[in-house]
């Protein structure tokens, strides 16, 4: 089986399963259907999930995440050095990449705390939604408006043109 | 006895000969049923029969047909063999690095059958990281040569102390300055 998610950012709510307190003779609808329902759908699903998972246990295979170094940034580079220019390009959209995907971790975890808490997900929620928008933020101010052909070089003069904006705003 | 039997056949078989002469009957007759091919029940059920007049759809079944018969020739086994691959082997599972191992490239697809591709087809991302930065080294160099050669262009142009730009011209000793050697010649 895939392992587990990761408990503490996605808690469980706590369960709610009442008291059982028949008052008549007559029989539970919602446990003939839960009943029919594991019968006829759960266990066929399970057994056969089992049934293939003892096949694929004998061939068992792994994969990993594969780890880059880092390389000298677009600032480290000399004028002219164009093989610089393209590690330093390829490593700018592998943090992209990594960053596109923070932003939607982070937008699952408001995502599922809006589920959990459902109409009182404004003052449950504030840490996640703090979270989210501090990140999308940043997100914004970093990589905001650079469109679909963005390339380290674009980013680095956002990023200068965002500190002549701030020293303009300092003096 | 036997010749009641035997004027009983003749009548049957002088009814099955022609049925629709009076007295040929099944009423008549004292012998077990006898076929009578007239007065057969027609099973088309209800509704009226109808010889429908429409264009020959041969044409188009047969284009399915084909249709139907080629996509599934490869259809099927690709098929079967993406089920197998799925069944029996299995897509793979995140693990951790372990300490002083360096994964082959192909060892960082999740699903077998990309592994596969990866590992037997495709150059790996090393390679063709590689392969990218000779190609701009290259033309790195080229685009530097035509630079200098731009360069050294104008330089000899300008000093005429280089190989290039030489006109050849004739040569001096070959001239003969006796005519203009002495003033009053």
């Amino acid at each position: 089986m895939p392992a587990d998610y990761d408990k503490g950012a996605y808690p469980e709510p706590p369960r709610q399963t009442p008291v059982v307190d028949k008052q008549t003779a007559l029989p539970n609808p919602a446990l003939i259907l839960s009943k029919l329902f594991y019968y006829s759908v759960d266990l066929p699903v399970t057994t056969f999930r089992d049934a293939v998972d003892s096949i694929r246990a004998k061939n068992k295979i792994v994969y990993y995440h594969q780890k880059f170094r880092r390389v000298p940034d677009l600032t480290e580079c000399k004028e002219g050095d164009y093989p610089c220019y393209y590690e330093a390009e390829m490593q700018w959209r592998r943090d992209y990449k990594v960053d596109q995907e923070i932003v939607k971790v982070i937008q699952e975890r408001l995502r599922a705390c809006q589920q959990r808490e459902g109409h009182s997900y404004q003052q449950n929620c504030a840490k996640e939604i703090q979270q989210f928008n501090e990140v999308t933020k940043n997100f914004q101010s970093r990589y905001g408006d650079l469109g679909a052909y963005a390339s380290a070089r674009k980013c680095l003069m956002k990023q200068k043109e965002r500190m002549m904006a701030a020293q303009a705003q300092n003096a | 006895m036997v010749g009641t039997s035997v004027l009983r056949s003749v009548a049957a078989f002088a009814a099955r000969l022609s049925p629709l002469k009076s007295g040929n009957t099944a009423a008549n007759l004292l012998t077990r049923a006898i076929p009578r091919t007239d007065k057969v029940a027609v099973r088309w059920g209800h509704g009226k029969r109808l010889f429908v007049i429409k264009p020959s759809d041969y044409y188009d079944r047969r284009f399915l047909r084909l249709l139907q018969f080629y996509i599934l020739l490869t259809g099927v086994p690709v098929a079967i063999v993406v089920t197998g691959v799925n069944i029996f082997i299995g897509e793979a599972e995140l693990a951790e690095i372990p300490e002083g191992y360096e994964p082959e490239h192909w060892e960082y697809y999740k699903h077998p059958i990309t592994r596969w591709i990866t590992r037997n087809i495709y150059d790996s991302p090393v390679k063709d990281y590689e392969k990218m930065m000779a190609a701009i080294q290259i033309e790195k160099e080229k685009a530097d040569m035509r630079l200098t050669q731009l360069e050294v262009r104008r330089h000899m142009r300008q000093q005429g102390d280089g190989p290039w730009f030489q006109v050849p011209t004739l040569n001096k000793e070959l001239i003969d300055n006796s005519p203009k050697s002495s003033p009053d010649h």
